[in-house]
């Protein structure tokens, strides 16, 4: 249907696009998605035939756009623009029944037939009792409702969708792109949407062209696209990637923002964890520029996700199991390589005992200092008769610094690299 | 909806005979309804064989050649001027475009104050006035013109920066050169004292033929209202579109002005007003805003001469003196609406 082969774009010297190449059959549901000024908008205009590549070209239904006159493209493709103004009062009604323009002669009055589009669109987009009222007296969503309306009832096998919902409610958000979503599959309509919501082009497109910097950085299925690698190279930013367990949709959300390269400049610390008690001082540290590794803890386990967010070394064992002799080994080499240990708020059973060993270890045979946070205190986390509580008091005893709350402990580690 | 534009336009013809029947009527001699009848139907051919009026042939002197040209080019101005304005509004989105938007009234100024002091004629004035509107519109339109397209705002901003370039020429003229002075002043504020039917078969082949090409566009200038790109979205060349556009309001406009001078007001307020009766939609909005045009500038042009007989003011201080205050109560009015 539309195929967009090697296409580049240049604006005054400056390469708005790059070697844009991807296709698009009947009943597809394309979302692009990329930071502010990657080339969204400009890659759909270049669909639209608004402008024309520099290099490259595209085609729709096998034909070269630039051999189409406006109106035989307009009667295959239909675009919903970013932001539209209108200056002169026409009424609702009339703006949606712009939409059949391509199907009019210069001089033929609109038919029934059109008439009845434009009610069908405009009850759909649920903007039937605004048809009086003139545009420039409406709301910024129902503007956008009629103008999607419009868009609707120029159908067309094709539709560009520029950030259609960003003056929507969230319930007329869902609204308007579940009737795209329901167009897309009853009519075989090909959907292109592009949209800053990541979590909203997760949802309803079945494809995803990540852009960056006027190039496709990724392209394919949703799941393929939006990992947590993706976005933290194309929006420098750490997020958490997961399947909603209740929608079963992919969403991401933004933990922190990536400045830069993490250097080491600010020293290495090693956090042993578990149970999510290392996840909020893993960002803490990271936003505050340290170098951080994590061991040993449990896939699935709430650490180990907040360390595939900001990739940091991680010694993994696996789900439910005790900590290995291989595993501990690992640990203590993040350790040697670190120069401060935090040892975190974490419950001590049978399992993950090794790991308070080798913060004893870190301490009395190399020498590296230790930092404890207990905001629970010992007794009340020791599961293992004793045992804990004996190793935890001897790190004290050894000089471990004790801190009761966070702040403490980000003020030890401040203290310790100054 | 159809039926109600329908009775607004048979309405406005009719005010249109009945305007044009009073403009041959009044002046410094006053003639009586019957004469009028026997003057306009003793010149058609057939029917008059059937009309038996009477009529002084003073009488049919002052109706035939001075009331009737002057009372037509009056509508035929008015007319142009008003959808010009109308198209002018649309093709840049604004309700506060008028005609003279690119430039053209202040090139044919020019041309006027070139002609009066090089070679003064009945004849040189308006046509060199009409050469300099149109060499300014095109020149407008050269600058504004990137890339295979028109760039609307460039256009708005151009026609400003040349027509004021135009203006200040004409102004060094006019302070260098004391002779014809007087007489330019006068052109500029516009009239037709010196309407007759040579000057009124000039601008009827431009009016004529240009009013319904504009009205062709009229779709398409609705559709342009959402937005150049959303209007090439829905089919519409819109490049082409203000290229023709472009050279029919420029010729218009040119015309009209080369044989009356700068009349304001009528090409900036009528297409409003129309606006605010019939709505925005160009379809109705360009052949209403012709007639109303029409219609205003006859009655502007009959007070003009009549109001301190023997006297006469130059048309574009009444259009200015009834327009602008009308236009003041519609767009408080519509402001207090808007807002209730």
């Amino acid at each position: 249907m539309l195929k967009v082969k090697n296409v580049s774009f240049s604006l005054n010297g400056k390469k708005i696009l790059q070697n844009i190449d991807f296709s698009l059959s009947a009943g597809d549901f394309l979302g692009i998605v990329g930071p502010n000024g990657a080339g969204k908008t400009t890659l759909l205009r270049l669909i639209s035939g608004v402008i024309y590549p520099d290099e490259g070209k595209i085609f729709i239904e096998g034909k070269d756009t630039r051999s189409f006159n406006y109106r035989r493209l307009a009667l295959k493709v239909a675009m919903v623009p970013q932001n539209t103004f209108i200056s002169f009062p026409f009424t609702v009604f009339d703006i949606v029944l712009m939409g059949r323009t391509p199907y009019l002669g210069r001089f033929e009055r609109e038919r029934k037939e059109d008439l009845e589009k434009v009610k069908e669109y405009m009850d759909l987009t649920g903007i039937w009792h605004l048809r009086n009222r003139k545009i420039t007296e409406i709301s910024g969503g129902e503007l956008q409702r009629a103008l999607i309306a419009q868009a609707l009832a120029q159908d067309t096998p094709i539709l560009l969708l520029d950030e259609p919902t960003s003056h929507l409610d969230i319930n007329h958000e869902l609204e308007i792109i579940s009737i795209i979503s329901r167009l897309n599959k009853e009519k075989d309509k090909a959907v292109v949407l592009v949209s800053h919501d990541l979590n909203l082009a997760a949802r309803y497109c079945r494809r995803l062209i990540l852009l960056k910097e006027g190039k496709i950085f990724s392209q394919g299925k949703v799941e393929e696209v939006l990992t947590a690698r993706n976005i933290r190279s194309v929006y420098h930013l750490n997020a958490l990637v997961k399947k909603h367990p209740v929608t079963g949709f992919i969403y991401t959300i933004p933990v922190s923002i990536q400045n830069g390269k993490r250097s080491e400049k600010r020293g290495r610390i090693h956090l042993i964890g578990g149970g999510g008690s290392a996840s909020k001082i893993m960002k803490e540290l990271i936003d505050r520029g340290y170098e951080v590794s994590i061991g040993v803890v449990n896939v699935f386990d709430a650490d180990f996700e907040t360390a595939q967010i900001f990739e940091v070394p991680c010694v993994v064992e696996a789900p439910f199991s005790p900590i290995t002799h291989e595993s501990y080994q690992k640990n203590m080499q993040l350790i040697n390589a670190c120069q401060l240990v935090i040892l975190c708020d974490v419950p001590f059973g049978s399992g993950n005992l090794l790991n308070l060993k080798a913060a004893l270890w870190a301490l009395r045979e190399r020498g590296i200092r230790v930092v404890v946070h207990s905001e629970t205190s010992i007794k009340k986390r020791d599961y293992t008769g004793g045992r804990a509580e004996k190793i935890f008091q001897d790190l004290i005893k050894e000089g471990a610094l004790l801190a009761e709350k966070e702040e403490e402990v980000l003020s030890f580690v401040k203290d310790h690299f100054s | 909806m159809l039926q109600r534009r329908l009775i607004i336009l048979g309405f406005l013809v009719i005010i249109a005979l009945i305007s044009i029947g009073i403009g041959l009527s009044v002046g410094t001699v006053s003639i009586p309804l019957s004469s009028i009848l026997g003057v306009l139907f003793g010149k058609i051919p057939y029917i008059r064989k059937f009309v038996r009026i009477d009529v002084p042939d003073k009488y049919f002197m002052i109706i035939f050649n001075l009331r009737l040209p002057r009372v037509l080019l009056s509508i035929l101005v008015g007319s142009g001027l008003a959808a010009a304005g109308a198209c002018m509004q649309g093709l840049f989105r604004n309700p506060m475009a008028s005609p003279y938007v690119v430039g053209v009234s202040s090139g044919s100024s020019f041309g006027a104050a070139v002609a009066m002091l090089i070679f003064p004629g009945i004849f040189s004035v308006p046509v060199v006035a009409f050469i300099f509107g149109v060499i300014t519109t095109f020149l407008v339109y050269r600058i504004s013109f990137k890339r295979g397209k028109i760039a609307t705002e460039t256009l708005l901003l151009a026609g400003i920066a040349v027509g004021f370039f135009f203006s200040a020429i004409t102004s060094l003229l006019m302070y260098t050169t004391a002779s014809g002075v007087h007489r330019l002043v006068f052109w500029i504020m516009g009239g037709f004292w010196n309407s007759s039917w040579a000057r009124l078969l000039t601008v009827i082949p431009f009016v004529g033929f240009g009013i319904p090409a504009i009205y062709c566009f009229a779709r398409d200038l609705n559709i342009m209202q959402l937005g150049e790109e959303s209007a090439i979205h829905l089919g519409v060349e819109v490049e082409q579109v203000k290229k023709i556009l472009l050279i029919f309001t420029s010729l218009i406009t040119a015309s009209c002005v080369s044989v009356s001078g700068v009349i304001g007001f009528v090409g900036l307020i009528i297409p409003h007003i129309t606006r605010l009766l019939v709505g925005p939609d160009h379809r109705m909005l360009i052949p209403i805003s012709t007639l109303m045009g029409g219609i205003f500038l006859l009655w502007c042009d009959t007070l003009a001469r009549t109001i301190i007989a023997p006297v006469e003011l130059p048309v574009g201080i009444i259009t200015a003196c009834f327009g602008a205050p009308f236009f003041i109560y519609l767009l408080t009015k519509s402001k207090r609406e808007s807002y209730a």
